[in-house]
């Protein structure tokens, strides 16, 4: 949808956009902040919905970086809903993304301190670790985090992307197993397990990477990236098998050839590439 | 039996303040409640041992996915004999006696307070102030059963059972308004008194804390008896199949 298109949105479709953007966790933040002009002056007929859009409107202006337009709102919020954890989440937010990030540890503090089971104020303060590019410490913080909340998905995939990033594969595979558990519909989680487990390297771990992307090829046929993990996956199984021979190096060598075989240009072009270098 | 005809005045008097009080009583409690209702603190132990049983479910459920070593693993850490989380976490049994815990006993008196209370003050008022009248007629005739139902206070062996007392009218407007009050407070409010009587029937009104031993013991035992098949070992030669078949 273009920019322009917005002027002819009636008051109620714009509210009806924003909530459907909501719904979907899309962080339009300049759409937002143009449509929310918009009804500006219907605000109050909007009953409880209106903080919500509130909300949204903070969390838009700080990715956009107008502290000043969120601030002004959180201090709307705070007249009305003085001492409120979630207002004080959002002034951590503000301070944090005005990287005065002991201000914001403070404030965050303050809210573990009269809820501590609020999980919300305990992720942020790992985001501020990570923020700051301490990711020894976002590692040890999740870690402890996740003691506590053992069955928060996103964690676990965040810990999974940080032990990545330390190269810390196993622990990372830990966590990708995790997600599985908690998603195994979930193709995206398979390929990640898989791709975990190639980059590991080795016999075993191979034939792990292999099956995973079969299942995330099969939940999910389009997956391209899973089809050029398997391709490469099973080439690097039939040089290591070449010696061996046997029923082993054949299942490879058929499904490197049913990859290969079922792919798009692009993505054949991109096999033969990455084969050759191999 | 000759017909009865009621004064207006009951209509203006007894039939309309019936309907009109017991209404207001409704929403007056609801706000009451309101004020009176405490957010319940919930403790971080207990968000921990409930998200350790989610985790061990989807583990029994869904460790199909893994490889058999990461299964084992994973049910090592929860079911080992002298390390696993499940024999390790030591949770007190969940305590006998509510009565001991003094939460438990505000709670139960703000109940008291805005739902027993007002049922017996206002239904006494109510039969003391408009006993004796005869104030409506159901539209249909009635068998004799109905009589003791609909013609509380008025014990007149050759009546119509289709006749309707106050007192009665007054339980009828109290049992009958909770659609009313869904239209005018919205769902989930606490003014609707039925509901307080069905708990009252159905046993003690309190929810018993979440027992995390019991669990644990549940938990443990079922997953002692999981057995690991692993579900990806068809995966390539599915994926194979689907794509040659139609060719």
């Amino acid at each position: 949808m273009s920019f322009n298109n917005y002027e002819d949105l009636t008051r109620n479709e714009v509210v009806d956009l924003l909530r459907q953007w909501r719904e979907n966790n899309e962080r339009k933040g300049e759409d937002i902040l143009t449509l929310f002009e918009t009804i500006i002056p219907v605000l109050n007929k909007l009953g409880s919905e209106k903080y919500l859009i509130l909300e949204q409107v903070i969390y838009a202006a700080l990715d956009c970086h107008y502290y000043e337009t969120a601030m002004w709102w959180i201090m709307m919020l705070n007249v009305e809903f003085p001492g409120s954890m979630r207002v004080m989440r959002y002034k951590a937010a503000c301070l944090e993304a005005e990287e005065k990030y002991d201000e914001a540890l403070e404030i965050l503090d303050n809210i573990i301190q009269s809820d501590d089971t609020n999980a919300a104020a305990r992720k942020r303060r790992i985001c501020i670790l990570k923020a700051q590019g301490l990711v020894n410490d976002a590692i040890k913080a999740l870690v402890d985090y996740l003691k506590m909340f053992m069955s928060d998905m996103e964690a676990w995939q965040e810990l999974s992307e940080l032990y990545l990033q330390v190269q810390e594969y196993s622990k990372a595979a830990f966590c990708a197993e995790e997600l599985i558990l908690h998603q195994p519909h979930n193709h995206l989680m398979h390929q990640r397990l898989a791709d975990i487990r190639y980059t590991m390297g080795g016999i075993e771990n191979m034939e792990l990477a292999k099956s995973y992307y079969c299942q995330a090829l099969k939940l999910n046929p389009e997956n391209k990236r899973a089809k050029l993990g398997l391709f490469l996956v099973t080439n690097a199984l039939v040089s290591q098998y070449k010696a061996a021979g046997g029923a082993r190096r054949s299942d490879a060598w058929r499904l490197a050839q049913w990859a290969q075989r079922g792919a798009a240009p692009d993505l054949s072009a991109a096999m033969l590439q990455l084969a050759i270098t191999d | 039996m000759a017909e009865l005809l009621l004064d207006p005045n009951i209509r203006l008097w007894v039939f309309l303040p019936i309907v009109i009080i017991t209404f207001l009583v409704g929403i007056v409690r609801h706000y009451v409640s309101i004020i009176l209702s405490s957010q319940k603190k919930i403790e971080l132990l207990q968000v921990q041992d409930s998200q350790v049983m989610i985790r061990a479910r989807l583990l029994r459920e869904n460790g199909k996915y893994l490889p058999r070593q990461s299964f084992a693993m994973r049910r090592h850490w929860f079911n080992n004999e002298d390390t696993g989380y499940f024999k390790v976490q030591k949770r007190v049994a969940a305590s006998q006696n509510p009565m001991t815990d003094p939460g438990m006993m505000t709670d139960m008196l703000k109940g008291n307070v805005t739902n027993v209370l007002p049922m017996i003050v206002i239904g006494g008022w109510i039969n003391w102030m408009f006993s004796g009248f005869l104030t409506t007629k159901v539209p249909f005739p009635l068998t004799l059963r109905f009589k003791p139902m609909l013609q509380r206070g008025v014990e007149l062996a050759y009546l119509d059972a289709s006749w309707v007392s106050s007192a009665s009218w007054y339980f009828l407007n109290v049992f009958g308004l909770r659609t009313i009050y869904t239209l005018v407070l919205g769902e989930n409010n606490a003014a609707d008194q039925s509901k307080v009587m069905q708990e009252q029937m159905a046993g003690p009104a309190m929810a018993m804390p979440p027992d995390s031993k019991a669990a644990f013991k549940a938990e443990w035992e079922a997953l002692e008896i999981t057995e690991h098949r692993w579900a990806l070992a068809s995966s390539e030669a599915d994926i194979l199949a689907a794509t040659e078949q139609p060719q």
